[in-house]
């Protein structure tokens, strides 16, 4: 399945939200089991390592098997904040 | 001294400003070189002109020259008076704001534009902030969005329900300039509940700005700082960063350097140039 960030706002900053965020996600998309989650950074203007760190560790953490795909961005701040939470030993 | 000539120079006006902003506090020269970004020659000069008029008292403590305001003189509330008038809002107004806010030990007021007392007005702020800042540098505002945003919701992250007193941080920006500042924990305090061997401040913003580590015991992160700092790098902008009696300066291609500050800085402030 496929979450498109912009649905949750264009900039993604806090930890907090992120987590909001997740338990959203958690409760009307992301259903029991799933198998492959892709991200869609489209029309997401900033987004930042503790935003998306959250939401991945709350994914990773309820759905270990599932499997993570970014889509391609061409946002500084995308490529930036992946760059960083893909370096992090908890990623 | 004709009082219209005091407060014709602009280095004039950004001394008095810093001074008149707290009028009970003394400031040696290579301080206040250094927050207003003058050289000291100029401020060497500005100072003595003003002291001989009987605006400033100077006195030696060790091996540095204080000034202070003399509000006891006839020019004192003049003077006043015509620098608010005069004085525009500039960078180093609000780097001296941001000075005297985290440096006194007692909280001083702040203006409400510049100040977030809750996370969810800093990021309306910021997000107006933005907006602002696209319409001039497109996407490149983005990138100092998030930097910012890393650095004041870091405030929050690691001070709610814990601030020694006044929550909330000091969000302001001029011309290619923001500066965030909180009254919180400070960096040291912040690791030390999870490593209680940091020696001081220094250590405590290396490790802040060089290691994945948070001070949010049994929580994997602390990759914001880690963010803020390839971002500088990369973008080569400027970010200085004082907490306790620790300064750090991210230059463009320059090696982090962090020494320690003649002034304590009760919590975190962040001068960011991009």
């Amino acid at each position: 399945m496929t979450i498109k960030l912009s649905k949750f706002g264009e900039m993604l900053i806090s930890r907090p939200a992120g987590r909001e965020a997740y338990f959203s996600a958690k409760a009307y998309l992301l259903g029991k089991n799933p198998g492959m989650v892709e991200f869609d950074f489209d029309k997401i203007k900033v987004l930042t390592p503790s935003w998306i760190d959250e939401f991945i560790a709350l994914l990773k953490n309820d759905f270990p098997k599932t499997k993570i795909k970014f889509l391609h961005s061409h946002n500084p701040t995308v490529i930036s904040s992946l760059k960083i939470i893909s370096a992090s030993p908890s990623a | 001294m004709d009082i219209f000539k005091l407060t014709r120079s602009i280095t004039r006006q950004k001394i008095l400003t810093l001074f008149l902003a707290d009028p009970g506090e003394a400031h040696y020269l290579h301080e206040i070189a250094r927050i207003l970004s003058i050289s000291a020659g100029n401020i060497r000069r500005e100072m003595k002109t003003m002291a001989a008029s009987g605006l400033f008292n100077s006195y030696s403590l060790g091996r540095l020259l204080y000034f202070k305001i003399n509000q006891n003189t006839a020019l004192f509330e003049t003077v006043k008076s015509l620098t608010m008038k005069t004085a525009p809002q500039t960078n180093n107004d609000i780097i001296a704001k941001a000075f005297l806010w985290t440096a006194k030990p007692s909280p001083i007021a702040l203006q409400s534009e510049i100040y977030c007392q809750t996370r969810d007005i800093f990021q309306v702020r910021l997000q107006t902030f933005t907006e602002h800042l696209e319409a001039k540098l497109g996407t490149g505002a983005y990138l100092v969005s998030a930097v910012a945003g890393e650095i004041g919701n870091n405030s929050f992250d690691h001070n709610l329900g814990n601030w020694p007193d006044m929550p909330g941080v000091l969000f302001a920006h001029a011309k290619k300039i923001v500066v965030l500042a909180d009254r919180g924990q400070g960096i040291l305090k912040t690791l030390q509940n999870v490593r209680s061997q940091i020696k001081n401040d220094r250590e405590a913003l290396l490790i802040a700005f060089t290691e994945i580590i948070s001070g949010r015991f049994g929580e994997k992160r602390g990759n914001g700082l880690k963010f803020v700092s390839s971002i500088i790098r990369e973008k080569k902008w400027c970010l200085e960063f004082y907490s306790g009696r620790g300064f750090l300066k991210l230059a463009r291609e320059t090696k982090l350097k962090i020494t320690e500050s003649p002034r304590v800085i009760k919590g975190c402030l962040a001068v960011l140039k991009y």
